[in-house]
């Protein structure tokens, strides 16, 4: 028990140790500085510009209070002395330093402090499911041996995990939080200047146990994704602001609302994602007194928001600054951002602020951009045609079976989308295939792992990224993620991980286990986990399915399906591989299934 | 410790936990597993992580969530942070 009390008191006073909120000014949203629309080399180039201004990054906490500010000015003085401070350990350059990426400006200050020392930072997600520490650790560790970080470092809060981590990662030589660095000796080194072609940053794409995979981006990478987000994507002019919850773990959180801003010289205001979690509207609040005009969400996001938003709430907010609301991240329903829309036009919301756009960390954040202005569009296309004959046939007529898909828009300048079949050849606009793409935002590859980056990057430096859709009038449409990854209220789930969680118990062998996400008619994912199984003791498979849905609470944070089938049930490829694309076939054939009945099967073994 | 405290904590969550997981509130017990015997998913932990930081106005801290299973391990920590508040 003192246990807990030693790890509760920490939290705790970090949070009543900071100043009053009276004394603090937020950024303004006018610069005295010429904007430059993200023209710049390098990140420390950029924060060079932008710390000549008065714009920056601003913090609240959970009950919207502003808690911390930290204009681009101060973050280039901090990050330029703690980049000293880490020249005293002697790393080479091009060392990784892995940080945990909780919403402050700690994150921030090191993050660019390790580029201003030539150091590759790289972002680990926050835990945040209930009873999740023994695989939270696992899933640090994956990362840290992955990223062969030298050092590591987390704040108070969450450096007891970090440690627990770090035992047995030899690359490691020192782990600590950002108030023991600050503690180390200022070593005066001459900074060198950073080249385009050397790595920014490793973005890990999900948070998987074994096999983490860190995404090489180069500063050139970087820059040129940037250039085409907030010139042709958003269209950033001096007098915008942005607000963000989002993880500063994800690209989309990271390149997104963090850099972007950075590189136009424009204000962030900041809600940590756990209090977004709980109380959505807070960030709604924040974009309506600060006035903001950008800010971007995973439909998921605004579905929390239509959620938990009382009438009464309503008529305080002013929701008509927000001229540029992206959308991304998931396959993007367009009945969520109806709902929100109806649901917040009365506090001045207008749904030609929507801006779908489609991306992946692979090609560093954005890939297409919807037009600014003209809200969320999307065509219906006949069902059948789509799964029979890979087409999309447009429908006006009512009453055959149909579905809708979002415009997704056109890629970045620079940048070419194609579709493909599965021999690899381009397909006419309306079929259906792989996208690929191809331009200079695309990753060099997977960080240290050949066999991945050989699997994604295909001949020219094409990117496979994995998911299915077609063009249209030169537009992407997405109608179907990769079988690998199950997206659940936003986050990507990996189905090598939970198959994995799976075939570590006793009664499980490898290669019976196949897991897969079934959608219902409003887009929400349930996942399935199917398993092989021969055990015929009524309590023994209620023993199994009960931990095996524990196992994957305790992992992802979310309720999974269990069916125990008769061995051999399972469709295998000639190679003996599983299918999981048959696996999902079969399942919905035995269930019966259609898309509406879905939520009304009971998890479980029965 | 005060009991009476931790007794109110409990009879608070074993109520919403009741009506969140649609079940009744006599087949919960303190040592009623969150994740195995009533399904809380994350939708719903964030939902009850909002109702008890306002009836109890404190703060949960996320890190802390990751060592509870049971609702008496959750009351414990309400109890807890409550205590120190």
């Amino acid at each position: 028990m003192s246990s807990t009390i030693t790890k509760l008191s920490a939290p705790l006073t970090q949070a009543f140790d900071f100043q009053p909120s009276s004394e603090l000014q937020i950024t303004s949203t006018l610069n005295t500085l010429t904007q430059r629309l993200a023209d710049f080399d390098t990140l420390t180039s950029a924060l060079e510009y932008a710390a000549k201004g008065i714009t920056g990054y601003n913090f609240y906490d959970a009950k919207g209070s502003l808690r911390s500010v930290l204009p681009y000015s101060l973050l280039r003085e901090n990050a330029r002395v703690l980049a000293k401070r880490l020249f005293g350990l002697n790393l080479l350059r091009g060392e990784r330093v892995a940080i945990i990426a909780d919403t402050s400006p700690e994150f921030i200050e090191l993050f660019f402090a390790c580029r201003y020392a030539g150091l590759i930072p790289f972002a680990m997600p926050v835990p945040v499911n209930l009873g999740s520490h023994a695989i939270y650790v696992q899933q640090l560790r994956g990362m840290l041996e992955s990223g062969q970080a030298s050092i590591a470092l987390a704040n108070i809060d969450y450096v007891g995990f970090l440690k627990e981590a770090a035992e047995h990662v030899e690359s490691l030589q020192w782990v600590g939080t950002p108030a023991e660095l600050g503690e180390f000796p200022i070593k005066d080194v001459d900074f060198q200047d950073n080249h385009p072609d050397e790595t920014a940053y490793l973005q890990f794409t999900s948070g998987s146990t074994r096999a983490s995979r860190g995404v090489v981006i180069t500063e050139r990478a970087l820059m040129c994704n940037l250039q085409g987000i907030v010139r042709n994507g958003l269209e950033i002019k001096p007098n915008d602001r942005s607000a963000s919850w989002l993880p500063f773990y994800h690209d989309m959180g990271l390149v997104g609302l963090v850099l972007a801003p950075m590189v136009t010289q424009i204000s962030v205001d900041y809600l940590a994602t756990r209090d977004f979690a709980i109380r959505p509207l807070q960030w709604l609040k924040i974009i309506s007194r600060n006035r903001c005009t950008v800010a971007f969400s995973q439909p998921f996001g605004l579905k929390l928001c239509a959620m938990r938003v009382r009438d009464s709430d309503l008529k305080d907010l002013d929701l008509s600054c927000w001229r540029a609301a992206g959308i991304g991240a998931e396959m993007i329903k367009p009945g969520i951002l109806r709902n929100f829309a109806e649901r917040f036009a009365s506090a001045g919301f207008s749904e030609h602020a929507f801006l779908p756009c489609y991306g992946l960390a692979e090609s560093t954040l954005a890939v297409t951009f919807s037009k600014i202005n003209e809200g969320c569009r999307s065509i219906q296309v006949d069902s059948k045609a789509l799964i029979d004959r890979k087409i999309a046939v447009r429908i006006q007529a009512e009453g055959r079976k149909q579905s809708e898909f979002v415009n997704c828009g056109r890629p970045l300048p620079g940048h070419i989308v194609q579709i493909v079949n599965e021999a690899g050849e381009q397909v006419p606009e309306m079929m259906v295939g792989s996208v690929l793409v191809h331009g200079d935002s695309v990753m060099t590859g997977y960080f240290n792992n050949p066999e991945e980056t050989n699997k994604a990057l295909k001949s020219g430096n094409w990117l496979d990224t994995g998911d299915i859709g077609f063009l249209f009038e030169g537009d992407l449409y997405i109608t179907g993620r990769r079988t690998d990854v199950i997206i659940v209220n936003g986050r990507n789930i990996r189905a090598q991980d939970i198959e994995e969680l799976a075939e570590q118990q006793p009664e499980v062998r490898s290669r019976e286990a196949s897991a897969f996400g079934v959608s219902d008619e409003d887009g929400a994912t349930t996942i399935v986990l199917v398993i092989e199984c021969r055990l015929s003791a009524i309590a023994e498979r209620q023993s199994l399915t009960t931990r095996l849905q524990q196992l994957v609470y305790m992992a992802f944070g979310v309720n999974c399906v269990v069916e125990l089938v008769p061995p051999h049930t399972l469709p295998r490829t000639s190679s003996g591989k599983l299918s999981r694309f048959a696996a999902r076939q079969g399942y919905i054939q035995r269930t019966n299934l259609d898309g509406q009945q879905l939520s009304a099967v009971e998890s479980g073994d029965r | 410790m005060s009991e009476t405290d931790y007794d109110q904590i409990v009879q608070l969550l074993c109520d919403r936990l009741a009506d969140l997981s649609k079940t009744s509130k006599e087949s919960i017990s303190p040592e009623t597993n969150l994740i195995t015997q009533l399904s809380i998913d994350s939708i719903k932990l964030l939902g009850l992580i909002m109702e008890i930081e306002d009836a109890f106005d404190i703060s949960i801290p996320i890190n802390a969530l990751t060592d509870i299973q049971t609702v008496h391990e959750l009351a414990e920590l309400i109890h807890k942070i409550k205590s120190a508040s």
